[in-house]
């Protein structure tokens, strides 16, 4: 089974600045690995050796996606070899336009049985770029994934949904979108890192790929944080401990809470 | 064991990738040995606390115009220190173009300077690993004694000819191969640093300097509410960096937290004119340490030598803290000795002391010989209080015209000099032991 891992280079929300306001500022995070991607490569890898697959890595974006640290950061989480395209075209792209450039990387790899991916960026957070992909391929997709595993001629997948879990056969190729919590992924040791540095990379040029042209762009009218819950702000008297947790447990009780 | 197994990984570990390890990795791979640089950060710089003044000349001796090219913030033209007493202060303000020009004094940040660092490094061949906690040594009794042979992370191990512990003040690394015990508290400080993020026009304003000139002030007295220690501040491109740094034993002596002394500084009517309007972007803690002379260890063991912080390489003269460029002279020190001891196949202690010699020939351990009394002089209560008080007494008397005859200078000083609880002894002690320090 060939698997393809579409991730992010993204800013590390460890790095993140929040305001006073509320407002988070990524501008000077140093970029990492999409904070939820792992765990795609995680489930990749896993299958991988489970059928004696292959585990291509590739991402899309400007050029700063491309550099030493960023391949063996991807390299070294379990991938077989990587695929960039990294083009200051790309810079600011949106999800669709990556979608679609992701989308022409993939037929250019080709035979591929499987894309895989984390269900959202960290930065951008829409959820959007897995469907659209799988949409733009002409593929099944599925987004809320927590579970995959080889079976006779395809997949079966494990969703979780608000309604609770579905198990489905999934017939290849398909386009999955895993939840943050699906594995725990593996910490690159030392030996995946020098490891990750002898891996073969390919960069594939975007004016070669066969990308149609991008539709009508996004213009952000307007944006605002989410409104925060009612929030009561009491403050207990904590003089004597077992006072305040008991006035805590009655406010809680009135509240509706316990 | 098999032959296989025990074959080294690369010539040289160097474990911590802030200056002292990029810069004595750049050099080793520069010789042309295969160095790796880990680092616990996922990054570079990641693990840093914003930034420093860095006296850059070493640097520039590494790589020639590295201020043009480095992610530098500001170039520092003018040294203020500054008496506080609890309402009033007494300056030295030293502004000259000279400092400019070559580069004395640079303002940096180290989250995109260490980046720098540890990209030139890459460049020159390093093989650089973030994202990795060295868990501990690997030794081997060798015929000249324990060496050690190289580093465990988790289950990797990974084998080198020299493993360089670059990795602070903490250092790990030194103190498991037996290099440092761990310091007595008053050689240690705790520093609380804040980066405030302003206009860079209004911290243009403000300080008295354009273009990518800055302002570094040093201030001791009330800021630190009279335990021992300083308080510094001085300007990025479009923040200001400020903090104190507090002698540990004297803090626990006055019942104090740090971030009680770092508030007080800040509301300071001296401070918080050039604060106004600001906005804390970052806030932290780290520990100095301040010892000079003393406090610099052994520094080098079978197959392992120690350089920058982790050496105990910092000077605090009172006028300057002083830590990176210490960190990139031991750096130069360090590749040198490493360099001749492989080429004269001896990696043992014996063979690594060419490090310590090239060590103690450098500015690094003449300026710790020089600055030897400074610590102990920084000791001394009355720096903290009383002669900030003094000062500012003086130049009361001098300033206030409240209708009394004008006197003399000296007849002032000597007024006030008796109203301070100043002895003269105590003055006399102190002046000497000063001039004798700085």
């Amino acid at each position: 089974m060939k698997i393809v891992v579409a991730y992010k280079w993204a800013p590390n929300p460890q790095d993140a600045v929040v305001a006073t306001t509320g407002e988070v500022d990524l501008s000077r995070a140093k970029p990492a690995v999409s904070e939820y991607d792992p765990v795609a490569f995680e489930l990749a890898r896993r299958l991988a050796d489970a059928t004696g697959g292959e585990v291509v890595g590739l991402t899309v974006g400007g050029p700063s996606i491309d550099t030493p640290l960023s391949r063996k950061a991807a390299l070294s989480r379990g991938l077989d070899r990587l695929v960039v395209v990294a083009d200051a075209e790309l810079e600011d792209a949106d999800g669709t336009r990556i979608a679609t450039v992701l989308a022409a990387a993939v037929r250019a790899i080709g035979d591929v049985d499987l894309v895989l991916a984390g269900d959202s960026s960290i930065d951008v957070a829409q959820g959007q770029v897995p469907l659209t992909l799988a949409g733009v391929l002409g593929w099944l997709g599925l987004a809320a994934v927590s579970a995959v595993t080889a079976a006779d001629g395809g997949l079966v997948v494990e969703r979780s949904l608000p309604g609770g879990t579905t198990v489905v056969a999934v017939p290849t190729p398909a386009v999955l979108a895993a939840t943050a919590d699906a594995v725990v992924p593996r910490v690159a040791g030392m030996k995946d890192i020098l490891g990750a540095a002898k891996k073969p990379v390919e960069v594939l040029d975007l004016a070669a790929l066969d990308v149609p042209a991008p539709g009508a762009t996004l213009a952000t009218l307007a944006t605002a944080k989410p409104a925060g819950g009612e929030r009561t702000a009491t403050i207990f008297d904590g003089s004597s401990p077992a006072g305040a947790a008991a006035q805590l447990v009655g406010a809680l009780r009135q509240a509706g809470a316990l | 064991m098999t032959a296989e197994a025990t074959e080294p990984d690369f010539d040289v570990i160097v474990v911590g990738a802030g200056p002292a390890g990029s810069v004595t990795a750049y050099l080793l791979a520069q010789q042309g040995h295969s160095v790796v640089l880990i680092e616990r950060g996922e990054a570079p710089g990641a693990k840093n606390l914003s930034g420093g003044v860095l006296y850059g000349r070493v640097l520039d001796e590494v790589f020639p115009g590295f201020a043009e090219e480095a992610p530098v913030e500001r170039r520092i033209t003018r040294h203020v220190t500054t008496f506080l007493t609890g309402d009033s202060s007494v300056s030295v303000d030293y502004a000259g173009r000279p400092l400019a020009e070559p580069v004395n004094a640079v303002t940096v940040l180290r989250a995109k300077f260490d980046a720098w660092l540890a990209e030139r490094a890459e460049e020159a061949g390093v093989f650089l690993m973030p994202g990795v906690r060295v868990d501990e040594l690997l030794r081997e009794e060798g015929p000249a004694g324990p060496q050690v042979v190289g580093v465990r992370a988790g289950d990797d191990e990974l084998r080198a000819r020299v493993v360089v512990a670059a990795d602070g003040v903490n250092s790990f690394l030194a103190r498991s191969a037996g290099l440092r015990s761990k310091p007595p508290e008053h050689h240690l400080a705790v520093g609380v640093k804040a980066v405030i993020s302003l206009p860079r026009t209004v911290i243009e304003d403000r300080f008295a300097v354009t273009g990518d000139e800055g302002a570094a002030h040093a201030i001791v007295g009330d800021c630190t509410l009279g335990i021992g220690g300083g308080g510094f501040l001085y300007t990025n491109t479009d923040s200001l960096s400020v903090g104190v740094v507090l002698r540990l034993d004297d803090l626990l002596k006055h019942g104090r937290t740090a971030a009680e002394v770092f508030d007080h500084y800040l509301a300071h009517p001296v401070l918080a004119p050039y604060l106004r309007g600001g906005e804390m972007v970052e806030y932290g803690s780290h520990l100095v340490a301040e010892g000079g002379l003393e406090m610099l260890g052994s520094v080098v063991t079978g197959g392992m030598v120690v350089v920058g912080e982790a050496a105990g390489l910092t000077i605090n003269s009172g006028l300057t803290v002083r830590g990176m460029d210490l960190a990139i002279g031991s750096a130069v020190a360090a590749a040198r000795g490493i360099g001749e001891a492989i080429a004269a196949d001896d990696v043992t202690a014996t063979g690594l002391s060419a490090y310590r010699r090239h060590l103690d020939d450098s500015f690094v351990v003449k300026d710790l010989r020089t600055y030897e009394r400074a610590p102990s002089f920084l000791e001394r209560d009355r720096m903290y209080g009383a002669y900030g008080e003094l000062a500012a007494g003086i130049f009361h008397d001098v300033f206030a015209m409240d209708g009394t005859p004008r006197k003399h200078l000296v007849t002032v000083a000597r007024e006030a000099f008796k109203r301070s609880p100043l002895r003269l002894r105590d003055v006399i002690s102190d002046g000497w032991a000063g001039v004798r320090a700085l």
